[in-house]
């Protein structure tokens, strides 16, 4: 009875896990490229699942269906928002440009939640297809076909990603300009436009994850700080910069934080900044972060 | 080919190079020698857009390059290997060779590239899967110029290639060098190894205080006492 349990918070765990790891995804892939910290990236997760809200309620088309088409209308948000904003910031040296894309970014996260506030009004939402409360059982342990359906999603667009960023000429251009723009340059690389298109991806991804956590979760126009904080923390433990390390380490933190609920109840979140805490002192560097 | 004309340019207020003026042709190998400090980075960084000319004209076969950013000009065919080599060490020999002809016209005939820095560089192609990082600084520097030679420039630009090397490393970068330019490609060469410069340099320019203090044959300068007391020390 135990074990059933334990493997049910394990499964639940990694459907959690995989969401987290997602989120994290896009912060680290902005951050490690562009080496600015997008605080407002909650606010694009929550952008992503009204309109995915919207998709379904106004023109009711399937959520997961209706995933590229809030990744595309997302990532054109992404290009405007870095365009009108980010593009300035993008200019100066580094540690200006840490500094001043915070401030730009908590901005975003003043005003994207009153927008949503005006746009779906402050009730709590939920994308509820038919088959959202079904499951199937696998030797004793429930599994959703909701949440199986997002960890695929999560898996595909992380395949994806990497495929992207190892196997494309693109990819590689993005890579250079992550290690070194002044390089990048000297390649030919355009790094502006670069700059532009990682962070409209990052977004973009945002929007996806968005809209499995709707499927899953209330949506509320104030949800996105609590998915920044989030994936800060999983961009940290997987290590700064760690792109494919930030999805495995999403994973580790919804399982410890699962199965950990079985005894901790409440305090889980608590469980989950002390492992962050430990493994900053032991590895400074992260999980999977390069010394 | 290449013809910068009284240029000025500033580090923030301060001024780094004052009505430089320089000319390379189709063919030639350029030296541009002076102490460190005398603004030589900043020239050739002014030349491949990283710097903006406050002052003055840069044109590279009659076409203004001095406003255009620097992933163009590089498509324009003139390549820098930096000071600094700039390899991008995460990523492996390949990846780095292959991003050296990220412009569309090299990409195209990258295959043949990359047999010719093979056979300018055969150490390379036995390290291609290694991560970039691993190498040493006679790999990086190997490494850099065939990057830069990926994109199949006209005008290729060495920043200090021998800086930091060992002297037996020294001596194979330039005989590359030699043959790079004896492959018809245009070089302009920054060199702190003065003597080494002038001999295989057809011009050479010297840069004093952020201004172009002379300029003439090279083989002129390797006469020259002013030049030996001041560059190439006794003997």
């Amino acid at each position: 009875m135990t074990l059933t349990f334990i493997t049910q918070s394990l499964v639940s765990g990694i459907n959690v896990g995989a969401l987290y790891g997602l989120t994290a995804v896009g912060l680290a892939l902005v951050f490690g490229v562009m080496k600015i910290l997008n605080v407002a990236h909650g606010e694009f997760i929550m952008i992503g699942a009204y309109t995915g809200f919207w998709l379904f309620t106004l023109l009711d088309c399937d959520p997961f269906l209706g995933l590229p088409l809030v990744g595309i209308a997302l990532f054109f948000l992404g290009m405007i928002c870095y365009k009108v904003l980010f593009s300035h910031v993008a200019k100066f040296v580094e540690e200006v440009k840490l500094k001043n894309s915070l401030l730009v970014a908590f901005g975003l996260f003043l005003i994207f939640p009153q927008i949503a506030q005006t746009l779906w009004t402050g009730d709590e939402r939920a994308i509820s297809p038919v088959y959202s409360g079904e499951s199937f059982a696998v030797l004793g342990i429930r599994i959703g076909y909701v949440p199986l359906g997002a960890l695929l999603v999560a898996v595909v667009v992380i395949l994806g990603l990497h495929l992207l960023l190892n196997k494309t000429y693109y990819g590689k251009a993005v890579r250079a300009t992550s290690e070194n723009w002044r390089a990048a340059k000297l390649m030919g690389i355009n790094v502006e436009r670069t700059y532009m298109v990682t962070f409209s991806l990052g977004v973009a991804i945002a929007g996806i994850a968005g809209v499995l956590i709707g499927l899953t979760q209330a949506l509320m126009p104030a949800m996105g700080m609590e998915w920044t904080i989030k994936a800060l923390i999983v961009v940290l433990l997987a290590g700064i910069g760690s792109i494919g390390g930030a999805f495995f380490a999403g994973i580790i933190l919804g399982v410890v934080e699962a199965v950990s609920a079985i005894w901790m109840g409440p305090y889980t979140v608590a469980v989950g900044m002390v492992i962050l805490l430990v493994i900053l002192m032991f590895r400074p560097q992260g999980l999977f972060g390069k010394a | 080919m290449l013809e910068v004309q009284n240029v000025d340019v500033f580090h923030g207020d301060i001024q780094a190079l004052w009505d430089v003026s320089l000319r390379v042709s189709e063919g030639e190998m350029v030296a541009l020698i002076g102490a460190n400090g005398a603004g030589k980075t900043t020239l050739v960084e002014t030349i491949s857009g990283l710097l903006r000319a406050k002052a003055g004209a840069i044109t590279f076969n009659n076409v203004r390059i001095d406003k255009e950013s620097s992933h163009k000009i590089v498509q324009m065919g003139i390549s820098l290997v930096p000071e600094e080599k700039g390899i991008f060490p995460g990523m492996s020999v390949l990846e780095n060779l292959e991003l050296g002809a990220f412009p569309a016209k090299s990409r195209k005939q990258k295959d043949e590239t990359f047999k010719s820095v093979y056979g300018l560089f055969s150490i390379l192609k036995s390290r291609l899967q290694q991560s970039a990082g691993t190498l040493s600084g006679g790999e990086r520097t190997m490494l850099a110029i065939g990057r830069a030679l990926m994109a199949m420039p006209k005008l290729l630009v060495l920043d200090e290639p021998s800086l930091g090397l060992a002297p037996l490393v020294v001596k194979s970068i330039f005989k590359v060098i030699q043959e790079i330019q004896d492959s018809n490609v245009s070089t302009l060469l920054v060199e702190q190894n003065v003597r080494a410069a002038l001999r295989i340099a057809t011009r050479a320019y010297i840069v004093e205080n952020g201004r172009i203090a002379g300029h003439g044959k090279a083989e002129k300068f390797l006469h020259d006492e002013k030049v030996i007391e001041a560059y190439l020390g006794a003997g």
